[in-house]
């Protein structure tokens, strides 16, 4: 929503900013779910959380159809091609919530066979801690995400401008 | 425990009189029950055949196998082989040592199907060859991975990066085919990032029109290295690894650890931290059924059953919460008993459980059970007949869906199970119904075996008060010298179990969920093998598929329950 | 086998009350009208919790993020005795010891450094049962999200508690 000079408009501005409030509530997650993550993201859908009070309810496992990837759950070597072809695939603009302490960093497997974290190959905007976090860290991610989105602060946004830099 | 070894080694014939002559090096009765042979390599099928052909020995089930690395020794690798007889409760272990220059065994996939995975698996993890198996390749780690991560001398951190061009697709899915019979012939990949596939799974499959004529599977997404992992910690510190195999339960994981460890160093917990053990384990396998069906009827359309099945799970997710302090990843069991004593509220709220749980099975009962719809897509679907089954190595609920009623807490009790009363449910058809109807009815005979172990719950300590393998506590730890030594000593030393090896299962959500323990008397395990029972169910399904149409497909996998941190490791 | 006692589930052909679907379907929609008019009129069903305004009481067992206790002078319990950090499965703990410039006696330690990873913890507690000093706790504070990696790093600053003890939202410890 730049002016090419690198200015903003006021016009730019107001729709750059009910894009941004249109975004964080419609985000449609869709759960990269592997582990033992996947099983409290159940939780978090399902009656006692209820992550469609986030305007998150449609849980698409479609990537095209989908603007929030929630790595939920150990990444191995091999599944790692997967997640980052995934990833690709969704459309922009697109954010990563990466759950619990595997996804995050390995967790405590720091062994042959798991990725030390995904940010190796895609960009995260928050990372929740817990092995398995709690329904309510997941959601306080969410929450967050939602402040990101807002404020302009996400990886998608910092990326968005990058690009535009470089070609002005 | 030890009640179950003495009460088979009564029936137990004599093996080696029964085995071919000469052909077994050594045969002793090992402590935790089994009959342990050592054989030759070149007589090790005449060994294997006979085992399972011998009516006296009738070793219909072959649980395991797997390889244990030793580089001091002459002949490096050792193959050991779990084998039982469901009729006459017997079990062998089998140990074949060969070197590292001719790392070679026959395979045993003639005699038992069973060997199908587990020796892709020795293989992929040790490098030993099985000749004669017809698809030896890398089962867990995938196709740019270098050397073979369970030898003693692979560095656990020495990852290996994989690129999207090897893609690990089976040979037959990329032939090009002409004949005339193949014009409606495609090629599907389900997975590994799949709706239905409920994790990690993934399956290639070949559709005439749409009915599947050939399937492989293809697993390892989900393989964190548990086995290794273990080498490389402390024996206490190796539970929070086992709550995250079995997810769904991760209780039952726990304890079959702790079991299996105490077993070796011959300490049982309290009476008090059995019970407990039994009463929230059991509170894990409804859960465990509980998601497995709830997920199945979602791929199937029914997408209440989920929401119904999810408020009891919350419910006790809350008590093993206030137990141990994490909903889903307890680590409450520890060698010797538990971390801590349960909440003065936990009679109670277990009382409150036995009433909501029923609630909420009975709705899903009504919802699901009667109606046409869900039996026409679920009966005669994904047929096993017992033999396949137990070809297979199946056990747990799968196996008694095909009328075999073999359930560890009864044939082998443990645990003090031998004094709850409860039923085994079995079906006769085999099928998706079946497997559905089965969990259901064992949803309540938890709830039966619970009401029992709540109503007899004994006082007293909850961990044992031998400080050779149990933290003292911390009042002492703070006010006495010599509890502070043992502390430190436990925490920089770990426990000390003697050495050598011991195989200890019980009854998981799944099945038979099996750990051999190599121990060289070190603070932490020389080798760690779990025997999933995923694995052995999870093999059979491109074979169930054949035949079947890709939503039928679908309807199967659900009811295995296929958990792939199980699978995987 | 051992004689066990069965209870066979077969349910046999499908019989014609049930083939004509109609009751089976009647008796389903029963049951979610019942659980709907329950939740519309009674409230009495309704498992959702309406977080963030209103969050579910955790028992004080919950491992949740850590706290470094201290003394009543405000200076840390900790004797920088790297149990923790040996017991750690995950090896999230760092600690740095040093001498204690004000330590009454001689050859006392403290912790120079003391960080804890948060997104490699696993929140097993096995820190807080291997403390000889009750020097590390756990909170029941659950709900945390990072927007870095390094963000996650905590040290003493961070950690150290924060008021009297009796104010902490305390979680896993070694007494209940």
């Amino acid at each position: 929503m730049r002016q090419p000079d690198g200015s903003s408009s006021m016009l730019t501005t107001r729709v750059d900013a009910m894009l941004r409030w249109v975004r964080k509530n419609s985000l449609w997650p869709l759960p990269f779910g592997t582990a033992c993550c996947a099983i409290e993201f159940m939780s978090v859908v399902s009656s006692h959380y209820d992550l469609a009070r986030f305007g998150a309810e449609v849980v698409r496992f479609s990537p095209r159809q989908s603007d929030l990837m929630i790595v939920a759950g150990t990444i191995t070597d091999k599944m790692a091609p997967v997640v980052k072809r995934i990833y690709d695939q969704m459309a922009e603009p697109k954010y990563v919530i990466s759950m619990g302490a595997c996804a995050c960093t390995g967790g405590f497997y720091r062994a042959y066979h798991v990725v030390q974290g995904v940010d190796e190959f895609i960009p995260v905007d928050v990372y929740v801690p817990g092995c398995p976090p709690t329904p309510e860290a997941l959601m306080h991610g969410v929450i967050k995400l939602q402040e990101m989105i807002q404020n302009g602060e996400t990886q998608y946004d910092r990326f968005k401008h990058q690009e535009l830099d470089t070609t002005a | 425990m030890t009640a179950s070894s003495t009460k088979s080694s009564t029936q137990l014939p004599d093996a080696e009189a029964l085995l071919p002559a000469d052909a077994v090096i050594s045969s002793a009765r090992a402590a935790d029950g089994h009959t342990e042979l050592t054989v030759d390599r070149s007589r090790l099928l005449e060994v294997l055949r006979t085992l399972k052909e011998r009516p006296e020995l009738d070793c219909d089930l072959l649980l395991d196998i797997c390889g244990v690395d030793y580089p001091r020794r002459d002949q490096r690798f050792e193959v050991v082989y779990h084998i039982a007889s469901l009729a006459r409760d017997h079990r062998f272990r089998v140990k074949v040592p060969i070197s590292e220059d001719d790392a070679t065994v026959p395979s045993a996939y003639g005699i038992w199907k069973a060997a199908d995975w587990f020796e892709r698996e020795a293989y992929d993890l040790f490098g030993i060859t099985f000749e004669g198996h017809p698809n030896l390749k890398r089962i867990l780690t995938h196709g740019g991975f270098h050397g073979h991560a369970l030898r003693k001398d692979y560095d656990p951190g020495q990852r290996w990066l994989l690129t999207e061009e090897d893609s690990m697709v089976p040979a037959w899915a990329t032939e090009e085919l002409t004949d005339e019979d193949h014009l409606e012939s495609q090629v599907l990949n389900l997975g590994p990032s799949h709706p239905a596939t409920h994790g990690t799974l993934r399956v290639v499959v070949r559709l005439e029109g749409e009915t599947i004529s050939k399937a492989e599977c293809e697993i390892g997404y989900l393989h964190r290295c548990f086995e290794k992992m273990s080498e490389t910690h402390g024996w206490n510190q190796v539970i929070p690894y086992t709550d995250r195999l079995n997810y769904c339960s991760s209780m039952i994981n726990g304890v079959g650890y702790a079991l299996a460890v105490e077993k070796m160093l011959g300490v049982e917990a309290p009476p008090r931290a059995q019970a407990v053990r039994v009463i929230l384990s059991e509170l894990s396998r409804i859960m465990d059924h509980a998601v497995c069906l709830g997920a199945n009827l979602v791929d199937l359309g029914a997408l209440t059953n989920f929401w119904y099945f999810f408020q009891p799970r919350e419910e006790i997710y809350g008590l093993l919460e206030a137990c141990a302090g994490g909903r889903l990843t307890v680590s409450y069991a520890r060698v010797g008993g538990l971390a801590h004593d349960v909440p003065a509220d936990f009679e109670e709220r277990v009382r409150y459980l036995l009433d909501y749980i029923p609630k909420f099975v009975n709705d899903v009962e009504k919802l699901i059970t009667t109606n046409k719809i869900f039996r026409d897509r679920t009966e005669g679907i994904g047929v096993v007949s017992p033999e396949d089954a137990v070809a297979w190595g199946w056990t747990g609920p799968c196996l008694r869906a095909s009328g075999v009623p073999y359930d560890v807490r009864k044939a082998h009790p443990y645990m003090g199970y031998e004094q709850y009363d409860f039923d085994v449910p079995v079906a006769s058809t085999g099928d998706t119904y079946a497997r559905y109807l089965v969990r259901m009815e064992e949803m309540r005979q938890s709830l039966r075996i619970i009401r029992q172990a709540i109503d007899d719950l004994p006082e007293g300590p909850v961990i044992t008060d031998d400080h050779h393998v149990a933290l003292p506590p911390k009042e002492k730890v703070y006010t006495e010298m010599e509890a502070l030594i043992w502390h430190f000593k436990l925490i920089y030393e770990g426990i000390h179990v003697p050495k050598g090896d011991a195989y200890s299962f019980t009854e998981g959500a799944n099945g038979e969920l099996g750990y051999y323990i190599v121990s060289d008397g070190s603070g932490h395990p020389y080798r760690l093998k779990v025997r999933p029972p995923c694995f052995a169910i999870f093999q059979a399904f491109p074979h169930i598929l054949e035949g079947h149409m890709v939503p039928d497909a679908i309807a199967i996998l659900g009811s295995l329950n296929i958990i792939a941190g199980e699978l995987d490791r | 086998m051992k004689d066990v006692p069965t209870i066979n589930v077969d349910r046999g052909p499908i019989p014609f009350s049930e083939r004509i679907y109609l009751g089976p379907i009647v008796k389903g929609l029963a049951v979610t009208l019942r659980h709907f008019l329950r939740n519309l009129f009674g409230h009495r069903d309704v498992a959702t919790i309406q977080y963030p305004e209103v969050k579910r009481q955790y028992s004080e067992r919950l491992r949740g993020r850590h706290i470094l206790t201290t003394k009543e002078d405000g200076s840390l319990r900790c004797v920088a005795c790297f149990m923790c950090e040996t017991a750690c499965p995950a090896d999230c703990i760092t600690i740095v010891a040093e001498e204690d410039p004000e330590a009454t006696v001689e050859w006392e330690k403290k912790a120079a450094l003391y960080e804890i990873d948060l997104l490699r913890c696993v929140f097993c507690g096995y820190c807080v049962d291997a403390c000889p000093k009750e020097a590390i706790i756990m909170s029941r504070q659950h709900e945390m999200a990072f927007g870095a990696r390094e963000e996650a790093v905590v040290g003493i600053d961070e950690l150290r508690q924060k008021g009297p003890i009796e104010d902490q939202d305390l979680g896993y410890r070694p007494y209940f």
